[in-house]
């Protein structure tokens, strides 16, 4: 699962970052390293580009971008636990 | 006594405040220019302290140190060729691990650093405690709390600075790569070591871990090393053992480790309460980046913004107008009759005039543009146009520039400084006239009223639809010829939403100001001049002639004619359209004076009849000459402000390119027209 296809309001933890050329480094140097979590917060007018927040901030990518970035869902009933993490 | 001079780098992340801090700790005495080569904003600013005269400089808003855009390598290079005696780094206290990976990279940089933990007071009202004794401590390095937009905390730090330069204790290197990568890392800094005369310019450690980064500079840099072709070799076997082990690509390995380091120091240090509510942030983009109703609020700002500079610009712009006439009006009396007072008046006073005329437009944009952006908004804009420019190959932040086009192009072109890539900027620049400008306005006016009575609003907002769509449709050829490449990422943060303060908006709008009067006053005074000199030489003996018809660009006008021709053009339209360089709405007056229509009350019903009266004239030709007006070459100022943003040789490409548009578009269209029999 990538960030693209989460659901609005949903809780992930990264799980890898692919790296297409100069763009996964650049990921990476932002936050999306293994181990981060986040939520994802909207989408734009026709499905792109996304908001997703991250190591405490807000940050917008393409959807392109998204796709390779690997996450893993936090469940609803390790839901509390992580955002008292974040 | 000598004063002892201190080389202070102020560096961090954008939207941390970093500026504010600067004016904080420099006052008023600064100086704006350019880092060599390239459109990066080089400040400087001097504070005399303690008997210390601290140099400070502002090095770009960065989020890392690779290579990845010219801010980075600007920073970077800053910090290597300079060697400040001491980088500040100014951290968002609120987010502060993405704030310290920039700071580790000061570190490994070699030089001594020192953070200021700014923004203090947003992070206590969300309840954030660093202890930064202690974060010093694990990270080696000095932290102080600031809050910049105060000036709090601005001393400390500068006693700190003063401190930490005159100790000169030794560098840690404090950042730890873990246990696997270490190893990696120590093998290669052994070897580049190795090179003494290469070790004084690149510290090693730094240079290792940019090589196991595969950064591209780094490998550029190393070239010069004796033992070049060993260390490549041995960086490959590295990458290559690291990436098998962790299975992922090297240069995310490092960027995770140096986090993890940061992520045990932060663990440690900084507690972080949980928050029940939503931030003030979170609420207003619940409005704002609304799917649905972001878009129409978007564009309602647009709109207001543009009602308010141009209405209130309006006087202004007028009043200045008005003056360089005045004293366009008194030097003449003043001057003898003859050729300098027509130099002074219709050269230099008219130049210096159209120069300035601009300046209210350009206080009330910038002002408007640095609220958008302080406030944190200008980055949700982005977002919420970026899909439909992408299509073309723009990207979300094009949108300003070219929106601004609708006014002028000068501080439109300007505004493309906002874009982080070379060749986004290029191509926004390049397509930007083609947002009609208020000066090509009145010509439009003049032609439609004239042959479209009946529809003459219809046809304006058509040609001015037609320039959107080239726009955006040479935006996609530039994309797929001259500026192929992949596009530019749209990873970019959304600030949280803050209050512009009234000091820092002053302070931009005064900077950009300044920065036209000064680029645009070297070129279009000159060009204003010279406009004079082809539309007054050489003098005309016999009276029954005006003046421009038998001066250069009269004769200019007639020669190319030919060229022309094939337009429906004839060269009264072609020396119009060569005046128009100087300025768009001199196309009317020149065509004023060409049709001798006089300078009385109804002079504009006067040339409209003029027109219609010319058998030249026709609507499609009218139509094809607004066309003509919106795709050739925009006015010198825009010239001179896209020299200063693009550099000549892309001007010069975009001058060519304007042209055999706007010939090969007006002539099939005029010669489809003329087949058919419309408007005839």
């Amino acid at each position: 699962m990538t960030i693209a296809d989460l659901k609005k309001g949903s809780l992930f933890i990264v799980r890898r970052v692919r790296v297409d050329k100069e763009i996964g480094k650049r990921l990476a140097d932002m936050g999306f390293v293994k181990g981060a979590q986040g939520q994802f917060i909207r989408r734009g007018l026709l499905g792109d580009p996304l908001q997703v927040k991250i190591c405490h901030y807000n940050v917008s990518l393409r959807r392109e971008e998204a796709r390779g970035i690997e996450v893993d869902l936090v469940l609803p009933e390790d839901k509390k636990k992580a955002v008292r993490v974040w | 006594m000598v004063k002892k001079i201190i080389k202070l780098a102020l560096a961090g992340n954008p939207n941390t405040g970093k500026t504010t801090l600067f004016n904080a700790i420099t006052g008023a005495r600064q100086k704006v220019g350019n880092y060599p080569g390239v459109t990066v904003e080089k400040r400087e600013g001097f504070r005399s302290y303690k008997g210390y005269d601290i140099h400070v400089y502002d090095l770009p808003g960065i989020y890392s140190l690779t290579a990845y855009s010219i801010d980075e390598i600007v920073a970077r290079d800053f910090i290597i060729n300079e060697k400040p005696d001491i980088v500040v780094d100014v951290l968002d206290a609120t987010n502060i691990e993405r704030n310290l990976y920039l700071c580790v990279q000061f570190q490994e940089l070699n030089v001594p650093v020192v953070g200021a933990l700014n923004l203090m007071d947003e992070a206590r009202e969300r309840g954030i405690v660093i202890d930064e004794a202690h974060l010093s401590r694990l990270m080696k390095m000095p932290f102080l709390k600031t809050i910049g937009t105060l000036g709090d905390g601005v001393e400390a730090l500068l006693d700190k600075v003063i401190d930490v330069v005159e100790k000169k204790a030794p560098l840690p290197y404090a950042v730890s790569y873990g246990h696997e990568v270490e190893e990696d890392v120590n093998a290669l800094t052994q070897i580049i070591a190795k090179d003494l005369s290469f070790q004084q310019k690149y510290p090693p450690h730094w240079c290792a871990v940019k090589l196991l980064e595969k950064d591209a500079r780094a490998d550029e840099v190393l070239t010069s090393h004796a033992f070049a072709s060993e260390i490549r070799a041995l960086a490959l076997k590295r990458i290559a053992r690291m990436e098998a082990h962790f299975g992922r690509d090297a240069s995310v390995i490092v960027a995770e480790q140096r986090y993890g380091y940061i992520h045990g120091a932060v663990a440690e240090a900084v507690v972080r309460q949980p928050l029940d509510k939503e931030t003030v942030t979170d609420v207003v983009d619940k409005v704002l980046m609304d799917r649905v109703f972001g878009l129409p609020i978007f564009l309602g700002i647009l709109w207001i913004v543009f009602q308010l500079t141009f209405k209130f610009g309006e006087y202004p712009m007028h009043a200045l107008e008005s003056f360089f006439a005045w004293m366009g009006a008194v030097l003449s009396v003043l001057l003898p009759q003859g050729m300098l007072s027509s130099l002074v008046v219709d050269g230099v006073v008219a130049g210096v005039g159209g120069v300035f005329s601009f300046v209210p437009l350009i206080v009330l944009l910038f002002m408007f543009i640095s609220i958008l952006e302080d406030t944190g908004y200008m980055a949700r804009a982005a977002f919420i146009m970026d899909k439909f420019l992408h299509i073309f190959g723009l990207h979300g932040q094009s949108f300003l520039p070219m929106i601004i086009g609708f006014g002028c192009s000068v501080p439109a072109v300007m505004a493309a400084r906002t874009l982080k890539s070379p060749r986004d900027r290029i191509i926004t620049v390049m397509v930007t006239p083609f947002m009609s400008c208020g000066a090509k306005l009145p010509v439009y006016v003049l032609l439609a009223g004239a042959f479209f009575p009946d529809r003459a609003g219809d046809i304006v907002l058509l040609i001015y639809v037609i320039g959107v769509m080239l726009a955006l449709i040479s935006s996609w050829i530039f994309r797929v010829t001259v500026l192929r490449g992949d596009s530019t990422p749209f990873v970019m943060e959304l600030p949280p939403y803050r209050m512009p303060t009234f000091r820092g908006i002053l302070w931009h709008v005064q900077d950009k100001t300044w920065r036209y009067v000064k680029k645009a006053g070297l070129v279009l005074l000159p060009a204003s001049i010279l406009i004079w000199a082809v539309t007054s030489f050489p003098t005309s003996v016999d009276h029954t002639q005006d003046v421009i018809s038998v001066s250069y660009a009269g004769r200019a006008g007639k020669a190319i004619e030919p060229l022309i021709a094939p337009l429906g053009f004839d060269w009264k339209i072609g020396v119009s359209a060569v005046t128009g360089f100087a300025a768009k709405e001199m196309v009317v007056s020149t065509l004023g004076v060409l049709y001798k229509v006089g300078d009385h009350e109804n002079k504009d019903a006067s040339l409209r009849q003029a027109l219609r009266n010319d058998p030249v004239f026709n609507p499609l030709v009218a139509f094809v000459l607004m066309l003509f007006m919106l795709i050739v070459v925009p006015c010198f100022a825009s010239l001179a402000a896209m020299n200063a943003e693009i550099g000549w040789k892309w001007v010069l490409f975009a001058i060519c390119y304007w042209f055999v548009l706007a010939w090969s578009l007006c002539c099939l269209i005029y010669q489809t027209g003329k087949f058919f029999g419309w408007g005839l």
